[in-house]
């Protein structure tokens, strides 16, 4: 039987309740959670354990302007936390945090994850138009759980619930918010603060039906946007606007390298090696490497590829990154069955293998015998 | 075939174990493999990556083909098996973009193998000149 407690408020307050009563009780140094800018117009991630600024917070906020997956990395690369906080993360932030984990860019054992039934976010530019509007509308969108304007990967997300962190907090279908443990460390946690009565985590049948709805979505997106660049012509027709500046790399949660082979000396050559790229191919279009940067991109991160969609947030130029990524990843992951974020015990597929798979890969021998 | 007069440009990598000492094979037995067929050496299939498949790719090859020790026999022991979820991924990606993942190609080739080192060069040589040139080779990518 699933442990947990039934609060009768909202989602945002259960969770900023929630967030004090672990401080109070001193079982988490700190919490990291989103709070809007005093300029009113962008969110942050703040660490903090003032109460003034937990109240102030907004645990579902509707933005993402930088991943929650890369604040955590920024905390813990170096060592770990002297005493575990809190984080309230979006599903897909979650996820993130989980594979960066796995290849050591984030210490999983500082954190205790809070996620939450994630309607979406605005992309931060129409966000930035007007935000008061978007705030107003924001609650009300919350709970009817469908936004007007959502990100595009978000309006194609299926795996928006918090099933993958410590403490799961639902609202959906539901008379006022659930907060559930989903792990043993979330429960431990829950215990301390006198919030693991015997509770129901039955399949809500709202989210069954919100995940048919986006698994058809997803699966319109596949085919509509997948024949947009299935032709390496239209590939690079929806790239023709991207300036390379590598800003969909920067805010990759995924991207961790200290440098990235694309920034490095071994794509700066000297000018005749240009010279004779040009004669090659009859010109080349400066700045060179574009096509290599997003192709090799995919070749290293797709696979733990959680879709949140940063990269064409990020994008100056409206290029479509973050649909085109997700649409690969799901097709590399298929490879190997991979879920990234699932679970911290299942390594990713480039650091594994098995001595028998993969064969229709390889190209027969037949020896001509003549 | 009808010859179009078209010669592919090819970029065979091999690994400095099996498939270079195939090629070495090749040469002892005097088997000849097609001239426009360039050897590529990596120390093992398992640090050939990505980003200079694609980058042959992009800057004019017209196909790229991959041999190293077979399975199993891998100088460092595990190069060759993430060599192959790596092409695995590679062809993938390529096929979703209808860059056509067959312009690469994986082949195990062992030290002793010259003939099917040799074999393979041609076979693949006419593999990539039936599909034509790359459609990359554009000044735009």
């Amino acid at each position: 039987m699933p442990k947990g407690f039934l609060l009768e408020r909202n989602a945002s307050d259960a969770i900023k309740e929630l967030v004090r009563a672990l401080i109070e009780k001193g079982l988490v140094g700190g919490a990291v959670l989103p709070v809007r800018l005093p300029t009113g117009d962008n969110y942050a991630f703040v660490f903090t354990r003032d109460e003034e600024t937990i109240s102030s917070s907004a645990p579902i906020s509707p933005v993402m302007p930088v991943q929650g997956a890369r604040v955590l990395s920024k905390l813990t690369k170096k060592q770990p936390l002297s005493k575990a906080a809190v984080a309230v993360l979006k599903p897909c932030e979650v996820r993130a945090s989980i594979e960066l984990a796995k290849i050591n860019q984030l210490d999983r054992n500082s954190f205790v994850f809070v996620s939450f039934d994630c309607p979406g976010v605005y992309s931060l530019k129409s966000y930035r138009e007007n935000p008061d509007g978007v705030e107003a509308a924001f609650s009300e969108e919350c709970s009817s759980f469908s936004l007007s304007n959502p990100r595009p990967l978000c309006a194609v997300c299926e795996d928006f619930t918090g099933e993958f962190a410590d403490i799961e907090v639902q609202f959906v279908g539901i008379k006022g918010t659930k907060v559930v443990a989903k792990t043993e460390k979330g429960l431990s946690f829950l215990k301390e603060i006198g919030w693991d009565q015997q509770i129901d985590d039955e399949d809500r049948e709202e989210i069954k039906k919100i995940k048919e709805e986006r698994l058809k979505a997803r699966q319109a997106f596949k085919e509509e946007f997948g024949s947009m660049v299935d032709s390496p012509e239209k590939l690079l027709d929806v790239l023709s606007s991207c300036i390379n500046c590598h800003n969909c790399r920067s805010v990759c949660p995924i991207c961790f390298c200290r440098e990235c082979f694309f920034d490095s000396t071994a794509l700066r050559v000297p000018p005749h090696l240009y010279l004779e790229r040009a004669r090659r191919k009859g010109g080349l279009r400066f700045m060179p490497d574009t096509l290599l940067f997003h192709l090799g991109r995919m070749n290293h991160m797709s696979l733990s590829c959680v879709s949140c969609g940063m990269c064409e947030d990020a994008c100056p130029n409206m290029v479509p990154v973050g649909r085109l990524f997700s649409l690969v990843s799901e097709r590399t992951r298929a490879i190997f069955g991979y879920k990234p974020g699932r679970d911290i015990n299942e390594p990713i597929p480039y650091l594994e293998f098995r001595e028998e798979e993969l064969e229709e890969y390889e190209v027969p021998y037949f020896e001509a015998r003549e | 075939m009808a010859d179009s007069g078209f010669v592919p440009k090819i970029v065979y990598a091999l690994c400095a174990w099996c498939g270079s000492g195939g090629s070495e094979t090749a040469g002892a037995y005097w088997l000849k493999y097609p001239e426009n067929v360039r050897p590529f050496r990596v120390m093992c299939t398992g640090a050939l990556d990505p980003a200079y498949v694609l980058r042959a790719l992009i800057e004019g090859a017209d196909g790229v083909v991959v041999s190293g020790c077979h399975p199993g026999d891998c100088h460092y022991n595990i190069g060759n098996f993430r060599a192959r979820r790596r092409i695995a991924v590679m062809k993938t990606i390529l096929d979703t973009f209808g860059i056509d993942g067959d312009r690469l190609w994986l082949r195990w080739v062992a030290h002793g193998e010259g003939k099917k080192l040799a074999d393979t060069a041609s076979e693949f040589s006419e593999h990539i000149k039936a599909k034509g040139e790359n459609p990359l080779k554009r000044w735009d990518t």
